[in-house]
This record gives C-alpha cells, sequence and structure tokens, in this order.
C-alpha cells in the first residue's frame, strides 16, 4: 500500500491551494519569446533595425496595398481609407485617416506588420514595413518623399492629432428614474427608419434573399449560378467564397471579376493549366499582383485548380 | 389512416421532407417553402391553407404519422443540433464590412428565451477569419515584466484553478448603425451583437500571481494568433480583478467563433478586449496604443476630440417582445419581455414606457440577475389596437440609469460610432406590426 510520509502530508494539507512554482507551464526561452514578441509601442519598443524612404515604398504599396486602400489611399468600396480627411473631425462626415486621426505613428508599423497585406498577414519583411510605412505617411504629407524612416528616425515623425485623445470619463450623461410627467407629450418628434438600407428581406416571406447572403446582389449571384458548372466548379464554389471572393467577386487589384466575359475571355483562352498555375505560384498582371493562392496559402493546389474552373466557367 | 393527399403527392411531401433534412438553414427553408408550393400545387387549391398552419393529417381527430412509426434511435446525432423545424440564425449586413473575414454577425435576440445564448448562434466579430488550431499546438506566452516568462499549455491550464461565470459580451459597435436615424429594421440588427454565455477558465489574476508581475507592470497586451494578429492593451487593475482566460462556453470547448481553444474574457468591458484565439500576453509598464484602440474602439467626440480606453459597456436594454420580428399577432393578454444589461454590475430595476418616455411603470426582473450577465424582465399587460411607443429604461446596482438618445447625442454628437446605449423605441401600430422609430 502507498503510504505518504507524514511530514510530506502535513505540507501538502497547509499549502492549500498555492501553486507550487514549477507546476504548471515551462519557461520560455529568448529564441521563442523573440519569434513572437512583434509588438511596437509609440516610444519605439520594440522597433527593428532596418528602414527605407516613401519612395522605395511606393512600388511596394502599387503592388500590395493599393488595389484595397487605392493609389492615394482613397480606398476601394469599403476597404479603409488611409489619407485625406484633415480638418474634417468636426464635420457631419468625419474622415478618419491616419493622418487625420491616427495618434501614433507606431501604430500603423505593428499594423502593417501584424495584419497586412490581408490575405497574406506577417509576409513582409522588416524593411518593407519600414518602406510601406514611410509611403502612408508621405501620402499623407506627414514625411517627405525621400525621408529615411527607421529605428532612430521614428521619433521625428510628429502626428497632427495625437493631443486630441483622452481617457474615458464616462459616465459623461446622468439620467433620472422619472416615472410621471417625464416629457411632454406635444413635444415628441417621432422619426421612423431611413428607408432602403435595413435588410429586412431576410424576414419576408419569399423574399428570395437567403438570411446569411454576404456579398453581391441576388441578381448577380443568379446570374452566376445559372450557368451549367462542371463537378469540378461545383466543388470550387465554397474555395471560391472563402478565398477568392474579396477579390475576384468585387474585381478589385486588376482581378477579373467572376461574371465579367470581357475581362475572362482572353484569359480562358490561355487555357486552364496557365490559369491554374498562375494561381497557385502567383502572377504579376497589367493591373494589379495576384499572390500565390490568393493568399491562402494553406489551401491545396487542388482546391486552387476547382476555384479557377468555378470563376472561369461561371465568366463565359 | 386515409391521406388526404394523392398517393403521388404524399411521396412528393416525404421526398421534400428527406431532401430538405439534409440541408440547414436558409436553405432548408427555402427550400421547405418551395416544395410544399409544388406539393399544394399538385392537389386541389383547397389544401394549401391548410399546409400554412399544419397538416390536417396529422391533428385531431387523426394520428398523426409520427405517432405510427418508431423515430431515430440513440446516438442518430451523437452531436445533436436543433430541429429541423427550426430555424434560429445569425445574420449579417452585407453592407457594412469589405469583407466576410473582417467582419460581424448579429445573434437572433428576437428568438431566444432566458439569458444563455446558444453558442451556435452567439455573435461573430473577426478581423482576420477564423483561425482552425489544433489544441496540441496551442501556446500561451505570458512574458515581459515578469519574474519568470513561461509557456503554458492547454492541458496546463486546464489544470489550473478554474471558475465558472455567466457573462455577457457586447460589440461596443451594438446599436451603432443608428446615431444619425433609426435605419435596421430588425430587434437583430439595432441590437443583437450581444450575447451570454457560461463561460470557464483560468482567473487571468492566478496566472499573472504564478509568473510574479513585477511592481512596475501596469498595462498587459493581450495578442491572438488569428491572422488579424489581434492585439489590445488592459490595463493591470482589470487583469487582477475579473479578467478570465477561458477554455469553455456553455459547457464544452469554446466554439472556433469564440476563440478555441483559448481566449481572454473581459466581464462587462466591450467585446473587442477579450481577445480570442489567444497567444501572448505580454506585460509592460505603458499601453501600447495599436490599431484596435486607436484608429478603432475610440469614440470621436463632436469637439473633434476623441475618449481613448472607453473599456466599459454602459447599461443598455431592448424590449424583444414584441419587436419587429415578433409583431403582436392578437389583441388581449401580453407578455412584454426584454434583456438589460450592465457592464458594471448588475441590474437593479428596468422600467417600461408605452407613450414614447411620458409616463413609466416598473417591470418584474425574470429568472437569474448576474452581474454584467444579461437579465431578462418582463410585463404582463393587456393589447387592445392601440398605438404603442414602447421603450425600456434600466438601472444598474451603480444607480446609473439607462439615458435617453437625446441625453447621449446632446453630449457626444452622431459620429461616435461606439457605446450608443440609449432607450430604444419600438412603435407598434394599431395592426400589431412593429416598427423601429427614434423619439427625439
Amino acid at each position: 500500500m502507498f503510504k505518504l510520509p507524514s511530514v510530506l502530508l502535513v505540507a501538502a494539507l497547509t499549502s492549500g491551494s498555492a501553486l507550487a512554482a514549477s507546476e504548471f507551464g515551462r519557461p520560455a526561452t529568448q529564441t521563442e519569446i523573440a519569434g513572437w514578441d512583434i509588438d511596437i509601442r509609440p516610444d519605439g519598443m520594440g522597433l527593428p533595425v532596418g528602414g527605407g524612404t516613401a519612395e522605395q515604398g511606393e512600388p511596394l504599396y502599387e503592388a500590395k496595398c493599393a488595389m484595397c486602400h487605392g493609389s492615394f489611399g482613397e480606398g476601394v468600396d469599403r476597404w479603409p481609407v488611409l489619407a485625406g480627411g484633415e480638418d474634417s473631425l468636426m464635420e457631419d462626415k468625419p474622415e478618419k485617416t491616419v493622418g487625420s486621426y491616427w495618434p501614433y505613428a507606431s501604430t500603423l508599423w505593428d499594423y502593417i506588420h501584424r495584419a497586412m497585406p490581408y490575405p497574406q498577414p506577417q509576409s513582409l519583411t522588416d524593411d518593407e514595413v519600414y518602406k510601406i510605412t514611410a509611403y502612408v505617411l508621405y501620402l499623407n504629407d506627414l514625411v517627405d518623399y525621400d525621408f529615411e524612416l527607421n529605428q532612430d528616425t521614428f521619433a521625428q515623425v510628429e502626428m497632427p492629432n495625437e493631443a486630441s485623445f483622452f481617457v474615458d470619463d464616462r459616465p459623461d450623461v446622468q439620467n433620472t428614474r422619472c416615472f410621471e410627467n417625464c416629457a411632454d407629450p406635444e413635444a415628441l418628434q417621432v422619426v421612423g427608419t431611413i428607408g432602403g438600407v435595413s435588410p429586412t428581406a431576410h424576414f419576408k416571406e419569399d423574399s428570395g434573399v437567403a438570411a446569411s447572403h454576404y456579398g453581391d446582389s441576388p441578381a448577380e449571384s443568379e446570374e452566376v449560378t445559372a450557368v451549367s458548372l462542371s463537378a469540378d466548379a461545383l466543388a470550387g464554389e465554397a474555395t471560391y467564397q472563402q478565398a477568392c471572393m474579396a477579390c475576384h467577386g468585387a474585381g478589385i487589384a486588376g482581378a477579373p471579376k467572376v461574371g465579367d466575359k470581357a475581362a475572362w475571355a482572353p484569359r480562358i483562352e490561355t487555357g486552364l493549366a496557365t490559369m491554374v498555375k498562375h494561381a497557385i505560384e502567383g502572377y504579376q498582371g497589367d493591373k494589379g499582383y495576384m499572390p500565390p493562392k490568393g493568399g491562402y496559402t494553406n489551401l491545396s493546389d487542388e482546391a486552387v485548380a476547382q476555384a479557377v474552373s468555378f470563376m472561369s466557367e461561371s465568366s463565359q | 389512416m386515409k391521406s388526404m393527399y394523392e398517393p403521388g403527392t404524399q411521396a412528393l411531401m416525404e421526398a421534400v421532407a428527406q431532401e430538405a433534412s439534409q440541408l440547414k438553414g436558409s436553405d432548408r427553408r427555402d427550400f421547405l417553402k418551395k416544395g410544399l408550393a409544388v406539393a399544394a400545387g399538385v392537389t386541389a387549391g383547397a389544401a394549401a391553407p391548410a399546409l400554412a398552419k399544419g397538416n390536417p393529417a396529422d391533428m385531431a381527430p387523426n394520428l398523426p404519422s409520427w405517432t405510427k412509426q418508431l423515430g431515430r434511435g440513440v446516438v442518430a446525432r451523437p452531436y445533436g443540433r436543433p430541429s429541423d423545424f427550426t430555424d434560429l440564425q445569425r445574420r449579417t449586413v452585407p453592407w457594412l464590412t469589405a469583407s466576410p473575414e473582417s467582419s460581424i454577425s448579429f445573434s437572433p435576440l428576437q428568438d431566444l428565451k432566458g439569458i444563455i445564448t446558444p453558442s451556435g448562434l452567439h455573435f461573430e466579430r473577426y478581423h482576420g477569419g477564423i483561425p482552425e488550431i489544433p489544441p496540441e499546438s496551442f501556446q500561451l506566452m505570458v512574458h515581459g515584466l515578469v519574474e519568470r516568462p513561461l509557456i503554458f499549455s492547454l492541458e496546463d491550464l486546464q489544470r489550473m484553478p478554474s471558475v465558472t461565470e455567466i457573462r455577457f459580451i457586447e460589440c461596443p459597435a451594438n446599436g451603432g448603425m443608428e446615431w444619425k436615424g433609426a435605419q435596421m429594421e430588425a430587434l437583430q440588427f439595432t441590437h443583437g451583437m450581444i450575447s451570454c454565455s457560461e463561460w470557464t477558465g483560468v482567473r487571468l489574476s492566478t496566472l499573472l500571481d504564478y509568473v510574479g508581475v513585477k511592481p512596475e507592470g501596469k498595462w498587459i497586451l493581450a495578442e491572438g494568433s488569428d491572422a488579424a494578429g489581434m492585439s489590445r492593451s488592459i490595463p493591470i487593475e482589470k487583469a487582477l480583478d475579473d479578467a478570465l482566460i477561458c477554455y469553455a462556453q456553455n459547457g464544452e470547448p469554446l466554439r472556433p467563433e469564440q476563440g478555441f481553444p483559448v481566449r481572454l474574457m473581459n466581464p462587462g468591458w466591450e467585446g473587442n478586449t477579450s481577445v480570442k484565439w489567444l497567444r501572448r500576453l505580454e506585460v509592460g509598464d505603458k499601453p501600447w496604443y495599436h490599431r484596435e484602440e486607436t484608429s478603432k474602439y475610440t469614440d470621436l467626440m463632436p469637439d473633434g476630440r476623441s475618449r481613448k480606453f472607453t473599456f466599459v459597456q454602459e447599461a443598455n436594454s431592448v424590449v424583444t417582445n414584441p419587436c419587429p420580428e415578433n409583431p403582436i399577432r392578437q389583441k388581449g393578454f401580453i407578455e412584454i419581455e426584454g434583456l438589460a444589461w450592465s457592464g458594471r454590475g448588475s441590474i437593479k430595476a428596468v422600467d417600461l414606457s408605452f407613450d414614447g418616455g411620458v409616463t413609466w411603470r416598473k417591470a418584474e426582473l425574470k429568472g437569474l440577475v448576474l452581474p454584467k450577465a444579461l437579465t431578462r424582465f418582463s410585463y404582463k399587460t393587456q393589447w387592445n389596437g392601440e398605438p404603442w411607443m414602447i421603450q425600456s429604461r434600466a438601472m444598474d446596482d451603480t444607480g446609473y440609469v439607462q439615458p435617453t438618445l437625446a441625453q447621449l447625442r446632446e453630449e457626444r454628437g452622431t459620429n461616435s460610432i461606439y457605446h450608443k446605449n440609449s432607450i430604444h423605441t419600438w412603435n407598434v401600430h394599431a395592426n400589431g406590426e412593429v416598427h423601429n422609430v427614434q423619439i427625439t
């Protein structure tokens, strides 16, 4: 029979809920921490050695950012506007951009590095991040075209809106628990909904709009599915929706829009194998850059090929 | 028993039912609708109205088909799912965002009872899609201003002392589409960015105590491993108060949508701070001012300045019955119901107005009343076709009373996007329809 030495037993009972020092987790090595510790702070903490100018950032921005954010940072569709909006914060429709709103330039470096380009996060080198950051600052007239942004010059960048932020001071509004004569019934103004923006079709019988529908209008979707598709193409629809639709659904970044026969015809002429090869390996076209597998590198080659079939067959 | 349908129609209906059972959600609903329309067309026209309310062949005095045959056995569905005859679903507003990987869906509050949101209906908010993380590869790194930088496995976390609490999570943009005017004709879209679950995990204070925070450690960066690398700076006071490192929701592992295998949970605070797919906690002496606490999740005021670190979700409430999706279907008795919540503590009282805020009366709180959790309220009354302007007004245990829209707009203007918790108005028409209106 297993028997605890009495001294250990006493120790176990008296230690209560205290957790022994080595019981949980294991030490994180410096190498492990370095691999994950990517955050940058306004005081420069975390900025790696490296650098680049706006001039060097321009071609990178055009290839990797402009498809969504626009060549001048003006934003495409509903993708974020990056530049402009000076003095707009008190207007009816404020334009909150890097230049007009963001308090710190370090945020830009940190965010581009951690989350951009949208379909390929954490794919940029540190120097590329410096260059693109410099270019976005340049688009906002915050640095010169030839300004070398690096870990030492970062502190020289002044953000116009930095002083406008203040720490939460709510509760800012005091209501009381009134029960009688709480408002003047004659003075009440009742305003209904603004027409045409609420997707109420979700709740109407026979509206024909699926509740989870996302993206193009129903008419366009019907046009796509009206084409008779091969088994491969049908299998590729889910991949298309997950990985390709962001660009190919709207036709941004020079991506041929699904359903646009004129845009697809010359591509279809090159043959399915070529289209699939470009989709898998990446392709620099006249109007934009197709990243390998659209940035979804975890997709199998087969899934990509099926998605290409879906898009091309839906566009002829 | 003799079917009222032609044999051919009966077979067709069975085929429709069989096929529909393979489908999900809206597809199933649409399919059933079409299938039934076809079936109705095949038989005499008189059958159609009856079909809409139930199949007379299955209703008294007839014995229904399911009484005269065996149903499914155990484990036919090892993980059960809702009845095929229900249709509860999260929905999105397509024009809100540029792409579905960085978007939001809304919980169907109009269809839910009690205070717990079924896990599959919890509202969703991602900034870079849902990662699928094998739990054996999960690591939580805790480092920075700590005595012992450590990496925890999921198993480590699950062996540590745990707590279980019912708490809501609300996106601070809930209601934010209505700062400038009423525009959503659905409760799901006016208030559906809130859900409430039972969460289980380790107190962050337990974890921090274990690694040993250095005296100069005042802030913690919480970072996700998703494609957005979601990151927020959390003050050490919150971390040592009630923050949780969660691995379970409503009794089972977190759903992928909710951060499987591990998320941070900051009770009562804006949902974005409860970082999902958590991979790293770094203790520092200052906040990081990352994108989601500068460019986003800051509140622009009419004078051009902006509030930052607007963490707490102030007291809020809404009537869920009636609402645009739940019109009043007949005169007579009606139980007005709704939900109230406060990020500062417990709901103390909810009042109702039927005349747009001129007079108010007290509603009852129904069921569990827990801090930082959805709380259900009820008021039993009669409706006889008179137009109503229904409003609810919550008060929490700090004494804070939910403000009017006019009060909020006067202080904050209409461009602050987040934290719109004003009293909401439903206009009940004489025919029982319910519309979203604003009273100014």
